[in-house]
């Protein structure tokens, strides 16, 4: 299981079978240093979440069981809670979405740290930049 | 299965039904390969039947094995679950971030730990 923030819709008409119907979003992982990670991965979504929301993604069966439409569905990777809030052992407190983020100096620092690395190069990372 | 620390705590309350009750914990993967202050990777969120505290060392199971250590051998919704709280542990040559530290708990109130309350490190270099 992890946390990760939806990041955007995917849609697919020509698919498996066991997945019509089914939502599917893309999810960008949460990393501990405060920074989105370079990956992302696709989860399918009974629960309805949004982009910007943090979520709990789980995976393999905990996943099918997850989507809730019996164990033979082609998919490995769902959605199974809303995240209301997260709270790091900094004192970070994560919100259900990045606005809502009251960042620790540990992940503060590092924060900074990457954005100002991330500014002179590209503005990909600034999306989910966080606020004050 | 990996050793890892809790690093946080998760709460939600629009999730998928199996989940209700159950305790979420953020736990930190311990990496002999990382070196310090390279990029931290994506915590794993375990549920907890056990109680472990925030900065605690723990086993983490995945499967089935996660399913089974949080009641039955049920169709649960998760696949991560605490399924140790550590003690102690040797191992030699481990780094200075793997180093137990004691967190507001009374360690000597935990049955079967012997661990003084000044908390264990990882005894390397003996």
């Amino acid at each position: 299981m992890l946390v990760g923030t939806v990041v955007g819709n995917v849609w697919a008409t020509k698919k498996d079978a066991t997945l019509t119907g089914l939502r599917f979003l893309v999810i960008r992982p949460f990393t501990l240093d405060g920074l989105p990670s370079a990956e992302t991965l696709v989860a399918a979504d009974p629960l309805g979440a949004g982009i910007g929301e943090r979520v709990l993604v789980v995976f393999g069966r905990a996943a099918r069981h997850a989507i809730g439409k019996g164990h033979d569905v082609g998919f490995q990777c769902a959605v199974s809670a809303i995240i209301d809030k997260m709270e790091l052992e900094d004192g970070s407190l994560i919100g259900s979405t990045s606005e809502q983020d009251v960042l620790g100096p540990e992940l503060a620092r590092s924060a900074a740290g990457a954005t100002r690395a991330a500014g002179a190069t590209t503005t990909t990372t600034n999306k989910e930049s966080r606020g004050p | 299965m990996f050793l890892g620390r809790v690093v946080g705590e998760v709460w939600a309350t629009r999730k998928v039904e199996d989940l209700r009750g159950l305790r979420l914990l953020v736990v930190e993967a311990l990496d002999e390969r990382r070196a310090p202050g390279a990029p931290k990777v994506t915590p794993v969120v375990a549920a907890d039947p056990l109680g472990a505290d925030l900065g605690e060392h723990v086993v983490v199971a995945f499967g089935k094995a996660a399913r089974v250590a949080c009641g039955g051998d049920g169709d649960f919704a998760f696949e991560a679950a605490i399924v140790g709280i550590v003690d102690d542990f040797d191992v030699p040559n481990a780094p200075a971030s793997w180093r137990m530290e004691p967190r507001g708990r009374d360690d000597s109130a935990r049955p079967g730990s012997a661990r003084p309350a000044g908390g264990a490190t990882p005894r390397g270099g003996r």
